[in-house]
Formats: structure tokens, C-alpha cells, sequence
């Protein structure tokens, strides 16, 4: 029923362009957690409370938006592992046995989950750091359905979630960004620590943060209560800016100290991409890092951050198999991964 | 691993600190860490401190109902999540102590919701009607069925 699904592997909104410092910055996502006054939350949900709310709910938003709704319990599994790829859906989700189903819109950059840990998670990202942007699309589509149902809301609380943690604004917002400077001159830890002593959860976005891993770091806020939304997002912005700024600093310190080494790690990477017959993921985010740096630094000048972020995606291992449009055991994956690669980035012997 | 100041309890703390010309790790328990002023830098998050307050448990927990799902605060401190809207009322000055110390807050501050008349329940029935209607070929009940969803603000009707 997915055999179309390119339109899963855009990162963010084309048709709109980029947000901030796209070089250090992956992307920038948010998410709001609402649950419907009058019908069970999670633990005490029945599958006629379920089936009752994914009709209610795909009724009102299938009117007032365009977009795609997935029922859970009718794709395969690998379609659900390649929309967790695509930041469309989370773990718990894809994950949970009750009737579930996640409507994504037209432009594919906000999903609305039903049946998550909390009714809805109404989820957006972009690519670079834009997260007034995610923020305003999100909650237009959250007051959009909050005028036709009545969302759980408490005086003291705020609105009410399935899960303590989350109560009040229901909110979470994240940034993805690729630190190789800092990870380069021993940094990272420290001012990684700066974060968490905010109220900041940090954690590397493909295992704990470790060089080898990408140099991807995951900077989230902990805290839903007591702390305006706006301002929760112009805390992680104010922050982002921070980091920003050291990793341009801990990358001139890097590309002055050891140019030829960096410039020759570089071009490596990309020449093994260009040329591999056989590639897994962990090599891909590996050499992707150095290429995505390349490419930021303009010392790559034929490849462009678009590339580097789509290759990053397709490349997991669901997507992969979806992109060729069949099932692929993990050595045929690591084959035609390769075979993927070499042709986006023009290499030899496609 | 056993903390490297006392030798005794085991290490949970790790603590890396890079100086310009040598870089100091130390691995630390909980006491030991404190002692150095140091403990701060492993800070537990919110889930990890709900999980931890959620064990304390007391013999009352299993008659405390919530009036609209009938969960009890056992099970809800079996699991550490709420049944319905009405939990966090039930559960009273308990909640309220939890939530403080997991969200360091007790008050929300941000956006609000306007209670009010809600036409999900009436567009969800007469896109029902509507569905009937075309199958019956009842066209002149789908077109009046049409202009109340328009009434709603409802375009998008196939
Ligand atoms: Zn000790
Ligand atoms: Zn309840």
C-alpha cells in the first residue's frame, strides 16, 4: 500500500526551505502530547475506547486537513520501521498492540499520532533550526482540532497526560546537531553537561555519543510544567545558538590545526562512499560525518547538505528496503546500499 | 567498579574533566561524589525520579479509587500512569507532591484550552449520515447534509 512512500524520505519542507545553520544543525523538531476529555487515557483504554477515538479524530482531521492517514494494524512491519526512520512515529507507538493509526499531512513535515502513549501526539519537524517554525505549524493544527473536541485540561495542571512527566504543556522540543568540532577538541562533554544543568536531556542520537556514532547529539527539555511554551522554545533556541557558536569555533581550531589531515579524512570518506560495493549503516553515519563537515565547510563543493541528509535517511535499513521496493536480508541490504549511494553521489560503476 | 576514593561502595558517578596538559577521571559513588562537591554533575531526570518516587509505597495505596476509571494508586504506582482526567483529582495531595518534585513545578503557566460547544461529535455523525446517503443514492439528503458540515467550516467533504 506504500509503494510510493519517496514522499516519506523528505526531511523536512522542501517547498519552504531550510531553518538556521544547516551545517551544525540536522534539524529542529517538536511535539505536543493531548488527550480527549471523557475517554479513557492508556492504562484503562478498551479497543471500543480506541476504534471510537481513531473515528472521531480522523473525522475532524481528515476535514480540516490534507494528508495521508496509516492505519496501524494494516501495513507491514517494515513500513512502520521506515516511518520510526523517518521521525514520523515513535518507539512506543509502532510498538503498542491497541488499534492505532497516524495521519501525516500533505507536506509531510507534521504527523498526528492517535493511540500513542497519550491520544495524541501531534509531531513536526524541519531541517536546520527553525523551531518557532515547527512550533507554529504544530500548534495550528493542535487549535484546529481543540475547536472541535474538548482536550483533557486541568486548572493547576494544565493539560493532562497519560504520564506525570509530560503533564502541563505536553510539549518537547529537540535539536539534532552534528558536533564533530567539539568532539575533536574534547569539548563536547563539558558543554553537553552545560545543557543538562538547564533542564536539557542530551543523548547521542544513534547510541551514546560517541565519534564513531556520527557525531550526532540529541538536545531535548526535560520539564513540562511551570514554564511557558514560548519560552521553553526560546530557551533551546538561545541554547542551540550557544553551541553553535563554540562547534564554529572548535571547527576553525580543528581545520586550522590539522587542515591537510581533516581535508584528507574528508575526501577519503567520500571517495569510499563513491566507490563501496559493500556498506553497512554504522560505516554510512561514520563517513557521512566527515562528508556532512566537507560539505558545511564548503571544502566539498559539488555536494550539497540536501544530499548528505537524504542519504543519511534512506540509508536505515527499513528505508533502504522500501526504496528499492523489496525485502533485502541484511548482506543484500549492505549490497544495494552501496548500489544507492555510489548513484546518488555520482560514483563509479553505477 | 569500585569508587576510587573510599574503595568500598561501587562506583556510579563518572567524572571526566580535561585539563590543558592532562585529563582527570575519576570514578565515584554517591557519597564520595557529594563529598567533592561533584554529585551535580549526574543529575537524575524527570522519568528517573518519578521511577524512584513511584517504590514508595504504603498499605493505603490499594483503597485510594479514582472516582472516573476506578484505578487505584497502586496500580498507578505499579505503572506511573494515569486512567483518566479525573486521576490526578483522586489521587489528591499525592499528585501534588509527585508532580512537584518530578517537574519541579506545580502550577502549569502556558497555554489554555477554551472549554466550550465542540462540533467533533456532530461532524463525525453527519459525515456518517453523509456516507449512508450517497450509498443510498439519496443525493438531495447529502446535499442538505453538505451544507450543514459547511456550516461547521467543513470544506473538504468528498
Ligand atoms: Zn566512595
Ligand atoms: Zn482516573
Amino acid at each position: 500500500m506504500l509503494n510510493n512512500i519517496k514522499w516519506l524520505f523528505r526531511s523536512g519542507d522542501n517547498s519552504r526551505g531550510c531553518g538556521e545553520d544547516r551545517e551544525i544543525v540536522v534539524s529542529s523538531r517538536m511535539r505536543v502530547a493531548r488527550n480527549i476529555d471523557g475517554v479513557p487515557f492508556e492504562p484503562k483504554m478498551k479497543v471500543q475506547d480506541a476504534h471510537y477515538l481513531i473515528n472521531l479524530i480522523r473525522s475532524v482531521v481528515e476535514t480540516r486537513f490534507k494528508g495521508h492517514y496509516l492505519d496501524l494494524q494494516k501495513i507491514t512491519h517494515l513500513e512502520k520501521e521506515s516511518l520510526l526512520e523517518c521521525h514520523l512515529v515513535s518507539p512506543a507507538f509502532i510498538r503498542g498492540d491497541k488499534p492505532a493509526g497516524v495521519f501525516i499531512t500533505d507536506k509531510g513535515t507534521v504527523s498526528i499520532m492517535i493511540n500513542e502513549e497519550d491520544h495524541l501526539r501531534i509531531q513536526g519537524l524541519t531541517c536546520g533550526l527553525d523551531l518557532p517554525y515547527v512550533s507554529s505549524e504544530v500548534f495550528h493544527i493542535e487549535e484546529t482540532i481543540g475547536e472541535d473536541v474538548q482536550y483533557a485540561f486541568h486548572e493547576t495542571y494544565g493539560f493532562l497526560t497519560s504520564c506525570p512527566t509530560n503533564i502541563g504543556t505536553g510539549l518537547r522540543a529537540s535539536v539534532l546537531l552534528h558536533l564533530p568540532g567539539l568532539v575533536f577538541t574534547n569539548e563536547v562533554e563539558k558543554v553537553l553537561t552545560g545543557a543538562v544543568q538547564i533542564g536539557m536531556a542530551v543523548r547521542g542520537i544513534y547510541g551514546e555519543g560517541s565519534e564513531i556514532k556520527g557525531s550526532l547529539f540529541q538536545i531535548s527539555n526535560q520539564h513540562t510544567l511551570g514554564v511557558k511554551e514560548e519560552e521553553m522554545i526560546e530557551t533551546m533556541t538561545k541554547l542551540t545558538h550557544m553551541i553553535i557558536d563554540v562547534e564554529k569555533k572548535a571547527r576553525d581550531v580543528m581545520l586550522t590545526k590539522a587542515r591537510n589531515e581533516f581535508e584528507d579524512k574528508i575526501f577519503r570518506s567520500l571517495a569510499v562512499l563513491k566507490s563501496a560495493r559493500v556498506i553497512n549503516t554504522d560505516e554510512v553515519l561514520n563517513l557521512l560525518s566527515a562528508v556532512r563537515l566537507g560539505a558545511g565547510a564548503g571544502i566539498l563543493k559539488d555536494i550539497t547538505l540536501d544530499v548528505v541528509n537524504e542519504i543519511l535517511l534512506v540509508s536505515r535499513p527499513a528505508n533502504i528496503q522500501l526504496y528499492f521496493g523489496e525485502v533485502l536480508e541484511e548482506r543484500e541490504r549492505d549490497i544495494k546500499r552501496a548500489e544507492y549511494i555510489r548513484k546518488r553521489l555520482g560514483g563509479d560503476g553505477q | 567498579m569500585l569508587c576510587d576514593d573510599c574503595q568500598k561502595r561501587p562506583a556510579t558517578i563518572f567524572f571526566k574533566e580535561i585539563l590543558p596538559k592532562k585529563t582527570v577521571e575519576l570514578h565515584l559513588c554517591e557519597e564520595c561524589a557529594q563529598k567533592r562537591g561533584l554529585a551535580t554533575t549526574k543529575k537524575m531526570s524527570p522519568i528517573e525520579l518519578l521511577q524512584k518516587l513511584l517504590k514508595e509505597k504504603t498499605a493505603q495505596d490499594a483503597q485510594v479509587i479514582c472516582s472516573g476509571c476506578y484505578l487505584s494508586l497502586a496500580e498507578f504506582k505499579r505503572t506511573g500512569r494515569f486512567g483518566c482526567s479525573k486521576c490526578v483529582d483522586s489521587f489528591g495531595s499525592y499528585i501534588k507532591n509527585l508532580i512537584k518534585k518530578v517537574q519541579q513545578s506545580d502550577k502549569h503557566i502556558g497555554r489554555t484550552t477554551r472549554p466550550g460547544e465542540k462540533k467533533g461529535m456532530e461532524i463525525f455523525k453527519l459525515r456518517g449520515q453523509l456516507k449512508k446517503a450517497l450509498e443510498s443514492e439519496a443525493y438531495e439528503e447529502a446535499a442538505k447534509i453538505r451544507d450543514k458540515l459547511k456550516d461547521f467550516g467543513v470544506e473538504n467533504v468528498e
